[in-house]
């Protein structure tokens, strides 16, 4: 029976089922808690623990899907230069803002994870945690971390600032939506973006842009920091 | 045809991307070298969005698929996350609060400092 796991087909195909339902849950539920992402892990954690399927053979197929993330990152490059307009128009905001978010961000990661005595490889998966999965992966593991930690991290995070969104622009009365939506994808990457795309064109525009470039300059600091 | 130059395309750029990783003294994420190398191509006009349209709105679009796996393998590690939720789900929430504020504060005083300089301009 094993070797019938085994097949790449199968991890393959239980992932796009997985990632079908949970888009389509989120689709009818409409919440945000609902990312599509979580949804089918937990789903397919569920599964290869109760049918008792070795990760081992889920992952034939798994290895074929990871093969993918390389390219997508390497796309995150048209998604800078569609907004490069913007981009120019407001450059000193930007790369000021996505400084400033990203080294808060790992700054404050790693004081909190000094005060929760949590270990080095923790650490390490946890810093960037704010940015988008593909960088975050790359950052973790070349640091210590456990990739599967950080993913599990950087979901959390996006969820928490997609809801959190609307309440943070008016906690800190951000009124430019230039200011919101370098913010919230600064603190929350893709799945902040979605909803700052709710809040306006600019913020969603804005919050894309941030991605990219917080995405960057978090790998330069940590690959300083290391040095 | 048009979908397998596309993907030609962006994996030839992936794999650039592992050249130059190889070749820097630093370490350095292949694929972001890979991003850069596009931005580059793109901004100077050797690759046209046109190029890789298909392909690249195909993988941003479905992006969260891609990291199913590598979400999954965390079956790998449910000792860790049962021993340590709580101070992850804490420090989720108080620096996604924090990262905001900083972003959102040192814009908010780039644009006046920036208003400021302009409106010397035209007294």
């Amino acid at each position: 029976m094993n070797e019938l796991w085994a097949s790449p087909f199968f991890g393959i195909a239980l992932s796009i089922l997985a990632f079908w339902l949970g888009v389509k849950l989120q689709a009818k539920l409409k919440s945000a808690l609902l990312n599509p992402l979580l949804t089918a892990i937990l789903l397919i954690v569920g599964i290869l623990s109760v049918f008792d399927i070795p990760y081992e053979s889920y992952n034939a197929g798994g290895t074929v899907i990871n093969m993918f993330l390389a390219p997508a990152t390497a796309c995150l490059a048209v998604s800078i230069y569609s907004k490069i307009q913007i981009l120019k128009e407001n450059w000193l905001p930007i790369a000021v803002g996505c400084t400033a978010g990203s080294i808060t961000s790992m700054g404050s990661v790693y004081l909190l994870c000094r005060l929760f005595r949590l270990d080095e490889a923790m650490t390490a998966s946890l810093i960037p945690k704010s940015i988008t999965t593909p960088i975050a992966v790359e950052v973790s593991a070349s640091h210590g971390g456990i990739v599967p930690v950080t993913v599990i991290a950087v979901i959390f995070t996006g969820i928490l600032g997609s809801i959190f969104a609307p309440l943070l622009i008016k906690l800190f009365r951000v009124t430019d939506p230039v200011a919101a939506g370098l913010s919230i994808g600064a603190c929350s990457h893709a799945v902040g973006t979605s909803k700052a795309i709710q809040l306006g064109e600019t913020e969603g525009a804005m919050s894309g842009l941030a991605i990219g470039i917080c995405g960057i300059i978090t790998v330069i600091v940590s690959m300083i920091l290391t040095y | 045809m048009k979908i397998i130059k596309q993907f030609g395309i962006i994996f030839t750029i992936c794999w650039l991307g592992t050249v130059v990783e190889h070749l820097l003294p630093f370490a350095f994420p292949a694929s972001v070298i890979a991003m850069l190398l596009l931005l580059v191509c793109l901004l100077t006009g050797i690759l046209k969005v046109e190029h890789i349209r298909e392909k690249s709105d195909f993988l941003l679009a479905n992006m969260a698929f891609f990291f199913i796996p590598a979400g999954v393998n965390v079956i790998n590690y449910l000792d860790i996350l049962k021993t340590s939720w709580l101070p992850l789900l804490v420090i989720c929430l108080v620096t996604t609060v924090i990262t905001f504020a900083a972003a959102a504060y040192s814009i908010r005083l780039t644009m006046r400092l920036l208003q400021r300089k302009g409106g010397h301009k035209h007294e």
